[in-house]
């Protein structure tokens, strides 16, 4: 039929007329997903698209890789240097040269004056490797201070004290291609849909083809634990007794895998002894789960031929986030759950390169998973560098939550943050601001001059993000993938490399050192310290890598001189006994007595708060809170509170509310959902001044990664909603 | 022809293989018959010649959303934007949600919803501009925003809000099935871009593979019966008996274990506290609609009391057959429609774009309703011209134009009755609707007669013989229009969809609102009928009908912008910010809205640009403009 006129009309539909597309891989998450960058004739950028033959994420993207390239002509991009001699005064804008130059004086003044470590440098997992690596260097070989971590304590500490203590090294054993060998899959205090959704489509799609059953253990209903077979609402902060819980069934019964146990680990007599103390029905007494269904998931778990286990940060942002992790590899090394097809520890990372960061940075030691503790670690890339190895620290510096305190205590006068921004993203705002305002010099190195953060700076520097610049990142299963150059930064900026290997000359130091400037040759650099070592990257290249649309590690050069392509998925560690990476192969099984050390709701401050992340915002918003059809979603702060808790307090949906705790309050508006339990709320983390200013984020003994998940908050209703609506309105720059 | 890359994944290309004859509403899924002219016929979409090698080329095409399956993860919405440019305030698929259950028995059904390319398109037949078409390719409904001239008549009658009116261009978008995509064998981009596995697209009626079922409906859907949707559902999973909204709408659904669907129900979101509200209800921004229906209801009632007194010796009419009296009403009822389809034009996204109301007579109800009234204003001009000049050819074309007028301008009042009869808008969607249009013509077009005219009658006796018909009018106009408000409140109240919803906020939102009309309403109607016993003369009179005046143009402003403000649509459900009504409003006011990534945009009135209306004159050549007309005269159903 023609239905509404005589003859056709011509059709017009959007034709963005893209003649050339950049192979990419996305800078928002971990899940590492290839994307094309599309340009028109005119060299403007104007699409994505995610690449069909990748193996990661088979041409999907989620929200917000698919607006990915409306992030380079975002609003609030640096375009020069500023710098000013106060915080409090203006900024004037100021040249490469003299803003280096400036910078170098200040760090040389300032380690005369006070110390080699009282000028502390924190970056992020958002750089390429080769950035990481080349800032590494400047760090430990030319600066020298000890004080050097990353923002990835704030996300994936846990899980890396957490493989430490378990196998020996960090670097998750597993692959997104367990979910299509795993015959029961539990995710702990992770949900995919909203965090890593391309992960969620992967383990559905393996879901359908051949069902397993799903557990979740969360708090909250999220839309994972809505899909569960089984959903554990656990409360909040007690995991490892769930763990050991579970774990005491297993032995109890006789569920575990006893030969596996024995040509891999040592320590099961310690554990057992640990374990039995929790028996289920003491165990759902404060864990909240009921000693049947503890019985049942155990025993599904164990019984399983191939048991999977993910997690995130319900995990890992907890005072037991490394004992979390722990207890998830404990119950996977008793029931033989490591290193085989479908069986796995599989830590769910947070940013596009916190592996990249966790590999190659030397924040938590030397590059290539060496540790400083290491005499010859620390003689191998001192050499290596042409550095003195007297020169290096011989063990760990501060983490980034100790580095704060440590500038509040006078210790610590100067600060360089890189792509990072602790004024929304760490626990206390209030007393970050404090802290912030006595150094003496804060440089802050960013693609946005309206990072929060710049606020107390003395020098801003501009920086290039994502494909304006080359390189690699490193994904959650391990797989090295490619970011090619689409178009040039704003401005003046430059890529973080050139920033480090610009400041490296301005210290005498550089001078016998090598400092490449390209990206490629960094690369060299890393593969030849990654040879015969777990991360193995020796075998790929910067053009292999895009060819292949990312390579897992290891790949060696050894195999690829034989001619054995890499695997396009399915890459595991330890699959073979006794490997791991503890000097007798071993795996350790850790006792984890439980300690109830969290701020827990009382008579004052009767509700849990949790906090997490929503689909379509990344971080602190300064990219996603940008673009429209991202931010669009949830432009303001809300909080998820129980209906019966907003009757009872007179609170009605869509309302401000102010939210208190014992460090600071805050304005969000009401959304009723039984999503959430009565006695607890959720407020997303991505908000300026919101709820960063109520969190407590007590530190994990092992990993320092804070507990932003378990604080406790009293609610008022507002009277003035107006008020409220303007005071909420002026914290939102953006 | 769209390239297909050659690393495309399986999952993006479509699959029926077979298909079946007849949908779930009777309808064929083949489009057009074996011989039909309208094959091997290209699209010409952005000026391709190509002609897609599609095997199911003119079959009936529909999305599957498995509402199991859909995580809300805006992938879908995503995709879709970044393929059509949309900026973030409009889209053309949007997902909201449904929740029930209590915690930790809780459940979210997320339903994910674009343009469902229904077989009786009420948008297409609705648009006055002929802006829709419905295609043999795929069933498509495709909308052109070039020719749209942005009333929004399709975003009223469509069920399931898929058109979209841009307030910034000025025009409406929407789902344009990615026929670009079909053409070349690959689903649409939202399909492709889908993550939890929960969105699909085919000839309609075919179950994808791993699904099982392929429903009408599910909760928060509204009635398919309206326009026959091609959606079809998967939603095996237990449902709680109520679902609720998380947007403002003041709507749940119930599960009816009889029919095992569920039903719209009302929830009292707000409570029972009742208010004024005057500053919503007064200054919404279909103000323009008020201004325009009233006005022209007026004008037309006292122009028909007018002409009849010309026409018809009726001797207590007939002072108003003398020129001092007669001209300056006329210019006053000239003025009052003037500035109503000013008011009305002005509302428009394109005002200049006014003459393609009439594109649509073949099925539009506004474009006929535009054709009366604009009929009617001609002839008003014209019987006032004539009017001036008192001699028998004058005299003959005043009443010709009377005639003509009268004739038009009721055409123009059924229509606009008519365009409100929406099924999509239950609280329109019933007779008091004609009830209070026709009865406001009688009534205001009395006493709009009368304060004009009375007050030039020298004669008193003259007077009182004018005065006492037209009180009979207005008594006549109110009553009818009181017995509509009873009958609409009893059947609003009785009903359990958006219209209850509508009933409810009447009642207590604008509840103090709604009984100050009625108050007001009775006692004009009451005053009415003293006015016609007594039948006072001198200033009694005066002060009696200006009284009379207040009451009633205070209830019939009162009335009609309850009307326009307490609609409620059968739209889908919204999500917290997104899609809710009440959020937007907050951004608007809050000055959230400044920031154009929050997502809303202020409510604008389009601009007449003259320059552009006079360049299509300048360049229309007298057979385009031949051909254009008669296309709108001669139509055809091709099948």
């Amino acid at each position: 039929m023609l239905l509404g006129r005589n003859t056709k009309n011509p059709i017009v539909m959007v034709d963005k007329k893209i003649t050339e597309w950049t192979y990419s891989t996305c800078g928002y998450c971990s899940v590492g997903c290839s994307i094309e960058i599309g340009k028109n004739a005119e060299g403007k950028i104007v699409g994505s698209r995610g690449v069909g033959g990748a193996d990661v994420n088979r041409g999907k993207l989620c929200v917000k890789g698919i607006f990915e390239h409306e992030l380079f002509d975002s609003a609030g991009r640096g375009d020069k240097p500023i710098i000013r001699e106060q915080i409090g005064e203006a900024y004037r804008e100021t040249s490469w040269d003299d803003a280096l130059d400036t910078m170098a004086d200040k760090i040389r003044d300032i380690q005369q004056k006070h110390g080699r470590d009282s000028f502390a440098i924190v970056s992020t997992g958002q750089l390429l490797t080769e950035e990481f690596y080349t800032l590494g260097k400047l760090t430990r070989g030319v600066i020298g201070t000890n004080n050097y971590d990353g923002n990835t304590t704030l996300c994936m500490a846990s899980a890396v004290s957490g493989y430490k203590r378990s196998f020996g090294s960090d670097g998750p054993p597993g692959s997104y291609e367990d979910f299509d060998h795993t015959d029961v899959l539990m995710a702990w205090g992770s949900n995919l849909p909203e965090q890593h959704p391309i992960i969620y489509w992967r383990m559905k799609e393996a879901q359908e083809k051949r069902h397993f059953p799903l557990i979740v253990v969360d708090p909250r209903v999220t839309m994972l634990a809505q899909n569960a077979d089984i959903h554990l609402a656990v409360t909040p902060g007690t995991d490892v007794v769930l763990q050991n819980a579970i774990m005491h069934v297993i032995l109890d019964e006789g569920l575990e895998d006893r030969a596996y146990i024995e040509a891999n680990t040592v320590g099961l007599e310690q554990l057992e002894s640990e374990v039995a103390k929790f028996d289920p029905d003491s165990a759902s007494k404060v864990c909240g789960i009921d000693p049947d269904t503890i019985r049942n998931v155990a025993r599904i778990y164990a019984k399983a031929d191939a048991a999977m286990s993910i997690w995130t940060m319900g995990i890992n942002q907890s005072t037991h986030g490394s004992d979390g992790v722990v207890g998830i590899n404990n119950i996977n090394l008793l029931t033989g759950n490591i290193g085989k097809p479908g069986g796995t520890s599989l830590s769910i990372t947070g940013q596009c390169n916190a592996m990249g960061t966790r590999e190659w940075s030397s924040c938590s030691g030397l590059p290539g998973y060496r540790a400083l503790e290491n005499p010859q670690d620390r003689e191998d890339i001192a050499k290596y560098w042409n550095v003195d190895p007297e020169f290096f620290p011989k063990k760990r510096g501060l983490a980034e939550t100790d580095i704060f305190p440590a500038i509040e205590l006078g210790e610590i006068k100067g600060l360089w943050l890189v792509a990072t921004n602790p004024m929304t993203s760490l626990p206390n705002t209030a007393r970050i601001r404090k802290t912030l305002e006595k150094l003496d010099f804060l440089v802050v190195q960013d693609s946005y001059a309206d990072v929060e953060t710049v606020q107390y700076a003395h020098l801003y520097l501009p920086a290039a993000t994502w494909a304006e610049k080359e390189g690699v990142f490193t994904n959650t299963e391990r797989r090295v993938n490619i970011v090619r150059k689409a178009t040039d930064a704003p401005g003046e900026s430059k890529s973080d490399l050139a920033i480090f290997n610009a400041l490296a000359q301005r210290f005498e130091q550089s001078a016998k050192m090598n400092f490449p400037d390209k990206p490629a040759a960094v690369f060299e650099e890393m593969k030849s310290l990654s040879k015969g070592r777990l991360l193995d990257i020796s075998g790929m290249s910067h053009d292999l890598i895009e060819e292949k649309r990312g390579i897992q590690w290891p790949y060696t050069a050894e195999e690829a001189e034989r001619g054995e392509e890499p695997l396009q998925g399915g890459k595991r560690l330890y699959t073979e006994n006794g490997t791991f990476s503890f000097a007798d192969g071993m795996a350790k099984l850790v006792p984890l007595p439980f300690i109830d050390n969290n701020e827990v709701p009382d008579e004052k401050y009767p509700y849990w708060l949790n906090t997490g992340r929503l689909v379509e915002h990344f971080h602190t918003r300064t990219k996603t809170g940008k673009i429209g059809n991202n931010n669009k979603y949830s432009p303001i702060p809300f909080m998820e509170i129980n209906p019966d808790a907003a009757r009872e307090l007179g609170i009605q949906h869509q309302d401000y509310v102010r939210c208190v705790s014992r460090r600071g309050d805050a304005i969000v508006m009401a959304m009723c959902t039984q999503r959430v339990p009565k006695d607890m709320v959720f407020i997303p983390f991505h908000f300026f001044d919101c709820v960063n200013r109520l969190t407590l984020g007590l530190l994990d003994p092992h990993s320092r990664q804070p507990a932003y998940k378990q604080s406790a908050v009293m609610i008022e209703p507002i009277a003035d909603q107006q008020a409220a609506a303007q005071m909420s309105r002026e914290r939102r720059a953006f | 022809m769209l390239d297909v890359r050659s690393d495309e994944p399986e999952y993006s290309f479509l699959w029926d293989k077979e298909t079946k004859a007849v949908n779930q509403h009777g309808n064929l899924i083949d489009l057009i018959d074996e011989d039909s002219e309208l094959h091997c016929q290209s699209l010409n979409i952005n000026g391709d010649p190509g002609i897609g090698d599609n095997p199911n080329r003119y079959k009936q095409h529909g999305f599957f959303l498995n509402a199991d399956n859909c995580i809300g993860c805006h992938a879908c919405e995503a995709a879709c934007s970044e393929k059509n440019d949309n900026p973030a305030h409009i889209a053309f698929r949007s997902v909201g949600f449904v929740e029930g259950g209590t915690y930790p028995d809780y459940q979210r059904i997320n339903i994910s919803m674009a343009c469902n390319h229904c077989d009786d398109p009420v948008c297409l037949k609705g648009c006055p501009t002929r802006a829709y078409t419905k295609y043999a390719e795929y069933g498509a409904v495709l909308q052109d925003p070039d020719i749209c001239f942005g009333c929004g008549y399709c975003t009223w009658v469509c069920p399931y809000n898929a058109p979209q009116l841009d307030p910034v261009k000025g025009q409406v978008t929407k789902c344009n099935m990615c026929v670009d995509r079909l053409e070349v064998g690959l689903k649409p981009a939202c399909v492709s871009a889908c993550l939890g596995n929960a969105l699909d697209f085919g000839v309609v009626e075919n179950i994808p593979e791993n699904r099982i079922e392929a429903k009408t409906a599910i909760p928060g859907f509204p009635t398919t019966d309206i326009t026959q949707p091609n959606i079809r559902f998967q939603q095996t999973r237990s449902t709680h008996r109520e679902m609720t909204r998380t947007d403002a709408m003041p709507m749940k659904y119930h599960k009816d274990d009889s029919v095992g669907i569920f039903k719209p129900k009302v929830d009292k979101k707000s409570g029972d506290k009742k208010h004024f509200n005057w500053r919503k209800l007064l200054t919404s921004h279909e103000s323009a609609h008020v201004i325009f229906t009233l006005s022209t209801q007026a004008v037309l009632g006292a122009f028909l009391i007018i002409v009849s007194a010309g026409l018809i010796n009726i001797e207590a009419l007939s002072a108003l057959n003398s020129s001092a009296v007669k001209l300056p009403l006329l210019g006053i009822m000239f003025s009052l429609l003037t500035y109503g389809l000013f008011k009305l034009n002005m509302h428009l996204g394109k005002p200049h774009r006014f003459y393609r109301g009439f594109n649509n007579l073949r099925l539009s109800p506004l474009s006929r309703e535009i054709a009366g009234v604009s009929g009617f204003y001609t002839f008003l001009m014209a019987y006032g011209f004539f009017s001036i000049f008192d001699n028998t050819l004058f005299n003959f074309l005043a009443n010709a134009s009377g005639v003509l007028g009268a004739l038009s301008g009721l055409i123009g009042l059924y229509y606009m009755y008519k365009i409100y009869r929406i099924k999509a808008r239950p609280f329109w969607d019933h007779w008091q609707t004609g009830s209070a249009f026709f009865g406001n013509t009688v009534s205001f077009g009395a006493l709009l007669t009368g304060l004009i005219s009375l007050p030039l009658i020298s004669n008193e006796q003259a007077l009182l013989a004018l005065a006492s018909p037209l009180m009979v009018l207005i008594a006549l106009g109110l009553g009818l229009e009181l017995i509509g408000h009873i009958a609409h409140s009893r059947a609003m109240g009785s009903l359990e969809n958006e219209g209850a919803a509508s009933w409810y906020l009447q009642t207590t939102q604008y509840g103090k609102a709604w009984i100050t009309r009625n108050v007001l309403l009775g006692l004009s109607f009451a005053t009415a009928l003293l006015l016609l016993v007594t039948a006072p003369g001198g200033n009694l009179a005066f002060t009696a009908w200006w009284t009379l005046a207040l009451l009633m143009i205070s209830a019939g402003a009162i009335s009609r912008s309850l009307f326009f403000v307490l609609v409620i649509p059968t739209t889908m459900p919204g999500a917290f910010f997104w899609k809710n009504k009440a959020f937007e409003e907050h951004a608007r006011e809050s000055g959230l809205v400044d920031m154009e990534q929050v997502g809303v945009v202020r409510e604008l009135h389009g601009k007449f640009k003259l320059d552009e209306l006079l360049e299509t004159i300048r360049t229309t050549s007298p057979s385009t403009l031949y051909r254009h007309i008669k296309d709108i005269v001669v139509w055809k159903k091709i099948r």
